[in-house]
């Protein structure tokens, strides 16, 4: 069976216990971008180390993809713009 | 009341290593890792239903059921945490943990910690470092032991150090061989060095066996090559690479770049091995030796710990002379691999966090001071609190970066409603 979460609205499939991070890089997404003058979010050090994957999650606090197990019904997106579309 | 536990932070190999070595002794054990599932950098478990193992080195699968097996026998004495993250000491010694799974911040004050949180990958900034598409090859080769299943689309590894060529076999035998591998330094110049190395039996014969994957698949490894840029190119990426006077243009989808480990001790509280509440560092997080050195660091800081409550001598002369041995090892590979610094073009991001620049580095007096280059140059106050750009101005630099001390918690940004949900548990 699979499993799915949304990014940016998307659905997003995810195998069991799998990441954030690896079900988005599966499915091609790299730029976690938000809407600043700094780089884009991205996984990078696949470790919890560099925050760069650090995405917002609606109704909860912001998490490190490559930490996160995915988790059916996630409504995920770039941070710091969520709230707008999914509150 | 409850006997107050001996904290361990990181369930790497040296982290279970210290837990099963304290709770043999037939002392309690917290044991915090921030992921899901025990095993730390080099034994990342497969997801749930994955079947496609990634091949790695016999000795490393039973060194880690070795350890498994032992924190099995003694899980009555051992509470695992997972989904938990330390975030560092207060004011008033407690130690706090961000539980990401119940959404809530608890402090414990434990008898002693281990902090065993393993190594960061260095890197060497080129324009383009910044980019998504760009990741560190050690965090694409957990991706693929997680999903045994390698990323689509050509992949370059470039930078330097013995995990390029790792990673490139296990991705070939996942069925993506590289484009090419690219060392920066060229091990052929250094003989005395190679000849040492070979004398490693465990590592060489694991290195053997990636080469003889990397010429099986045709993957080129390619040494004294570089790359320079980086820049967007539709879905993926152009890369430019130096090899001796000539340039050349590469498209790929990824770029996997790393230049060696070193430990990582940002926001994480100063050693004090006689403090009230003794706290050592153990593994990677100490001094970055590796898979096998951390195994036996883990179990020293454990021997340190329980000396230290009355329980037991200190640690074995054997664990010592491993770890001399690994160390001898990293500095001989470090003389094979060396490769001269190259200065970054001036618009080269050093801090990614705050899009900080090499010329605004360069902008800052020579003799400025960590402060100053924190404050008035912005560099390591982003959400990475420096760990990547630290070492990066460290090189240029010529010299290490202080880190702010003592170190000020939360190591790691935390929800404020998690926060709010404290509890604390004074079980002393
Ligand atoms: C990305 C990466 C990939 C690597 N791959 C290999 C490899 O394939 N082969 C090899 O020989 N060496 C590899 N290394 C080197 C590796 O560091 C050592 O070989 C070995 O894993 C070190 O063991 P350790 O227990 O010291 O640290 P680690 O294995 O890194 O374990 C540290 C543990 O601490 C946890 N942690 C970190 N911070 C916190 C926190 N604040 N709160 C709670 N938990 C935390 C981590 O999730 C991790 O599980 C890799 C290193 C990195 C950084
Ligand atoms: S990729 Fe670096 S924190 Fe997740």
């Amino acid at each position: 069976m699979t499993s799915h979460f949304f990014w940016n609205g998307g659905p997003v499939a995810f195998r069991s216990g799998e990441t954030i991070a690896a079900a988005l890089l599966r499915a091609g997404i790299t730029d976690l971008g938000r809407p600043s003058a700094t780089p884009g979010g991205r996984v990078f050090c696949g470790i919890g180390a560099c925050q760069g994957c650090v995405i917002a999650v609606a109704g909860a606090a912001p998490v490190e993809a490559c930490l996160t197990p995915a988790r059916e019904g996630l409504r995920l997106g770039p941070l710091p713009a969520i709230g707008a579309e999914h509150a | 009341m409850r006997e107050a536990p001996i904290l361990v932070v990181g369930a790497g190999p040296a982290g279970a290593s210290a837990a099963a070595t304290i709770a043999e002794a037939g002392l309690p054990v917290l044991l915090i890792e921030q992921r899901d599932q025990l095993g730390g950098a080099i034994h990342r478990q497969p997801a749930a239903g994955n079947e496609e193992h990634v091949w790695r080195p016999a000795r490393h699968r039973r060194n880690w059921a070795a350890l498994t097996a032992r924190l099995q026998a003694s899980a009555e004495r051992i509470e695992i945490r997972t989904e938990t993250i330390f975030l560092g000491v207060d004011s008033e010694g407690r130690f706090l943990f961000d539980d990401r799974h119940e959404a809530c911040v608890f402090a414990r004050r434990p008898r002693a910690a281990i902090i065993a949180v393993g190594a960061i990958e260095t890197i060497r900034p080129f324009p383009g470092w910044e980019l998504p598409g760009v990741m560190t090859a050690g965090g694409a080769q957990v991706l693929l032991k997680e999903t045994g299943r390698p990323p689509e689309g050509p992949i370059l590894l470039a930078g330097g150090g013995p995990l390029l060529p790792a990673l490139a076999a296990q991705l070939a035998k996942a069925g993506n061989p590289p484009v090419a591998v690219l060392e920066r330094g060229r091990p052929w110049n250094a003989p005395a060095a190679l000849a040492r190395l070979a004398l490693s039996w465990a590592p060489m014969s694991e290195a053997a066996a990636y080469a003889a994957a990397l010429a099986a698949s045709r993957v080129p490894y390619r040494c004294g090559a570089v790359v320079t840029q980086a820049e967007p190119d539709g879905d993926g990426l152009k890369v430019s690479i130096r090899v001796g006077e000539t340039q050349e243009p590469l498209l790929v989808r990824h770029l996997l770049i790393h230049d060696g480990i070193a430990p990582n001790r940002t926001g994480i509280p100063l050693p004090d091995p006689d403090g009230a509440v003794p706290i050592l560092l153990a593994g990677d997080g100490r001094e970055a030796l590796g898979a096998d050195a951390a195994i036996l660091d883990g179990r020293r800081a454990a021997m340190q710990v329980l000396a230290r409550l009355g329980h037991a001598e200190r640690g074995a002369p054997s664990d010592e002379r491993g770890l001399q041995r690994a160390r001898d090892f990293q500095a001989t590979l470090a003389r094979a691999l060396q490769a001269e610094p190259i200065v970054p073009p001036p618009e080269t991001l050093i801090c990614r966090c705050e899009g900080r620049s090499h010329a605004d580095l360069a902008a800052l007096a020579p003799d400025a001071s960590a402060r100053e280059i924190r404050l008035m140059g912005r560099f390591g106050l982003g959400a990475c609190q420096g760990r990547f750009c630290g070492p990066m101005i460290a090189a240029l630099r010529g010299q290490p970066l202080p880190t702010a001390s003592p170190p000020r918690w939360p190591l790691r940004p935390v929800s404020v409603a998690a926060l709010a949900r404290l509890t604390i548990d004074e079980t002393e």
